[in-house]
Formats: C-alpha cells, structure tokens, sequence
C-alpha cells in the first residue's frame, strides 16, 4: 500500500485509511484534531478556527467551526468504517494573543474557547482525548503518521516527538 | 546578548538585503493618493518599469477582477480597475519579490512573510469597508507594508530567537518589547524608517510604526487600529506565522475606536477567511507569473 501525505490547511477535514501522512505547517488560535481508530487503521485530521458555527456558514466548510467539525471529522471516519467508541483523538494548538486577563475580553480569547468547543464536541461524540498541547503564545506545527500512531510537533524550539496515538 | 548601542541606521545601513520597492511603484503609490494624480501620470509612472507593468497587467488581467476583456494598455487598466486599484496591484507585485523570502530571524519559512502580510491586507481592506472608517485600498497597502521592518531585522535576530523568546517567557514581554529591550527599537520601527526613506505618505508610516502599538500614536488613526485588529486576525488563522507566533499585545481600544463588538469578533473572522480564499487567486497569479 502506498502511503500518503495529506496536507491540512485552515478549517479543513481529511481522513485517511490505511496507510498515510498528516501534515499542518502552522496552527495559531485554531485547535487541530487528531484521531485515530487504530483498529480499523482509519485516522482523521481537523483544523478548526471558531467555537461554534455561524448560520449560513458550516453547510459549506463545516470545519471552520469546532462543533460542526468535529462532528463531520466523526461521521467520515465512520463512513470509512471506524467505531466511534474505539476513536482517541489529541488536540493541538488553541493559543491566543496577548490579550490580557480582563474577563470582558474573552471573546478575544479564540484558542481559549476554540480548545473548550472541541472538547466539549469530542465529548458529545463519546470520543476520548488522550493527549493536548495547546494555548500559550506559540505557533505549532504537527505531523501525524496513521501507521505508527506518532504525532510530532513543530514549535520555534524545533521538531520533538509528541504522542503516540497507538499505545 | 544586549547590542543596544546600534542605532536603526547601523540597522539600514549594514543590512545587506533590504527591501526595496522599484522607483515606478513608489512613485505610483504617492500619485495614486495626491490631488493631480491621473490614470494617465499613473500609467506613465508604471510604464517606466517594463517588469512591473507586465506584473500589474497579468494581475489586472486575472480571473480576480473578472475584466470583461484582455487589457494590454496601462491606461486602460487604469481606467477600468481605478487609480487605488491599481496602486495596490503595484505594490502587490513590487513586494512580492522579496516577500517570499524565508527569513531566517524569525524562523519564517518561505513565503510566509508573504501569506502574513497579505493576509494583513486582506483583512485591514475588509475593516476598512466594514467600518467605514478608511479608505478601504489605503488600509490594504499598509496592511501589505505594516511588516518591512522584519526584512531588514531578520539578520540581527539570527540565531537568537530561542534567547528572545526565552526571556520573553521569562518576563512575560511581547516580543516587540524584547526586540526593544535588545536592540532599543523593533521591526515596527525600523519598517517606518524604511518607508520613511521612500518617501511614502504618513499615512502609510504610521501603520507601519504603530501597528503593534496603536495607542503609542499622537492621534489615534482608523487605518493604524484597522490594521491592528487585522494582524490580530491573521496571528489567530496561524496564516504565514514565525518564531514569535502570536506573542504581541493587543489593544483593546482599537475596537471601541472601529464599533467593533468583541461579541462581532467571530463573525468578523467568518468573513476574514471566506475574504482570504477569494483573494488567494491573486497569491495565485503571482506564483505563476514569478
């Protein structure tokens, strides 16, 4: 089986089965979703950039927004012959600017409530979270190997093994 | 680690590649805003620059502004697409060049100086006709040029953002006040200084110097707060970030000064990315015409 490497921009889904490569270069506020049903060796990835879906918006790109793409992330993989109640996902990135503590200002707050949406998404989807590196200031990159379950991060520190979604 | 005696023009002067904006894209961006400039004095000025003019031309000529026919004459082009249209294709094409360099200071990669300033400019345009507060070109060129300063920084910061950041961390500074703390100024700055030698309109310097501290500014200025707000747009999408990721202060008051709601911000940013696909197709016609 030839193994591919799926690049994931800016409020998209892409699921792969088999063997395959995920990739994101550059997450800021928006939370990436990283899943895995290792079983059936079906693995997902989603970057979402907003909590919840503006009307008229999710129809088309449902992973601009946490609580449709999650949703959407789940159903595909399903559709690719995963079980939900075997999916473990990790979540990455969710940081914000220097906006200051001022709880009036939490609307500023998008990787803040970004990081929350996804949890609150994944757990409606009775999905587990194994691991998260999120909030902070920092830029995080990520690589996500389906058939070793590895996921790397990318940070202005360098490159570091993360997580392995298989163990 | 401090090298706080050099000054900005040590900065300028013994940086060895520094932005630079062709003569004919210079002198279009000041006839575009003054009171005699014409589509003819603009075509003229562009036409001086044979590499430039077939830049804007291809750009005029792109699916994006969805011309009803193949404009090959500079006038035209003017005419049709208007005179701040146009400056603003002009700058597109005269920074790109240098735009997509990686540079190495801010661990930026290739192209992601580029994607963040065009971001920039995308989202300060969208602010602009949003709010009415500016004009809206006006907030797109200094949204494109808020990040010059970056270009000719880069070499000083070589090899030492790990440090930067760390005391950044440290002290729980934004990394503009560590470049300061450093260096005695920052990008901002230094980008102003820039400009300031090309003889560009203050109303292109002042976005440049305060983009990251609007408030610094004698008189708050809608096209400096609109371009604020869009960098803290465009750190949030992650588009072109670098080593300094999102660690910049934001100043809340730009949005009282736009009538932005922070309960609008989601809603703004919906709009901001739908605003940035569009526009990719310029981004596009540029890697195609490069």
């Amino acid at each position: 089986m030839t193994s591919t490497c799926v690049q994931v921009g800016l409020a998209e889904i892409q699921v792969v089965k088999g063997v395959g490569t995920f990739q994101c270069s550059s997450v800021g506020s928006c939370v990436a979703v990283c899943a895995i049903d290792a079983k059936a060796n079906i693995g997902g990835c989603a970057t979402l950039a907003l909590p919840k879906s503006i009307p008229g918006s999710a129809h088309e790109r449902p992973a601009k927004f946490a609580n449709t793409g999650v949703r959407e992330l789940i159903n595909m993989m399903e559709r690719m012959g995963a079980d939900r109640t075997r999916i473990t996902a990790v979540l990455v990135g969710g940081a914000d600017t220097m906006v200051g503590e001022d709880a009036e200002l939490a609307d500023l707050r998008i990787g803040s409530r970004n990081v929350s949406a996804a949890e609150e998404a994944l757990a409606q989807q009775g999905v587990s979270i194994h691991a998260r590196d999120v909030g902070g200031e920092q830029r995080r990159g990520f690589t996500f190997v389906l058939e070793s379950g590895q996921v790397s991060l990318k940070t202005a520190a360098g490159e570091r093994a993360w997580v392995n979604l298989r163990s | 680690m401090a090298t706080a005696t050099l000054t900005i023009e040590d900065i300028i002067k013994k940086t060895a590649e520094l932005p630079t904006i062709p003569a004919a894209a210079l002198a279009v961006m000041r006839e575009a805003d003054s009171a005699t400039g014409t589509a003819r004095t603009i075509s003229q000025h562009l036409a001086s620059d044979q590499a430039l003019s077939a830049r804007v031309l291809r750009l005029a000529n792109s699916a994006y502004y969805g011309l009803p026919k193949q404009v090959t004459d500079l006038s035209e082009a003017v005419v049709l697409l208007g005179m701040r249209s146009v400056r603003n294709l002009a700058v597109v094409a005269a920074t790109y060049p240098w735009m997509q360099k990686p540079l190495s200071g801010y661990a930026l990669e290739p192209k992601a100086l580029w994607s963040h300033s065009f971001a920039v400019a995308v989202g300060s345009q969208l602010i602009a006709r949003r709010t009415n507060a500016c004009d809206p070109d006006l907030a797109f060129t200094a949204g494109l040029l808020h990040n010059i300063g970056k270009v000719a920084m880069s070499v000083w910061l070589d090899r030492k953002l790990a440090a930067v950041l760390g005391l950044a961390q440290r002290d729980r500074l934004a990394f503009d006040e560590v470049e300061r703390k450093l260096l005695g100024f920052d990008h901002a700055e230094v980008g102003a200084y820039l400009a300031e030698t090309w003889n560009l309109p203050s109303s292109l310097i002042d976005p440049i110097r305060y983009h990251h501290n609007p408030s610094a500014n004698s008189e708050p200025s809608p096209v400096v707060d609109a371009v604020h707000v869009a960098d803290f747009l465009t750190m949030s999408m992650g588009y072109g970030l670098g080593g300094d990721g999102l660690r910049y202060n934001f100043c809340r008051d730009t949005l009282d000064r736009l009538t932005i709601s922070p309960s609008d911000l989601d809603g703004l940013v919906n709009d901001f990315m739908d605003a940035y696909v569009v526009h990719e197709r310029v981004i596009e016609e540029m890697n195609q015409a490069a």
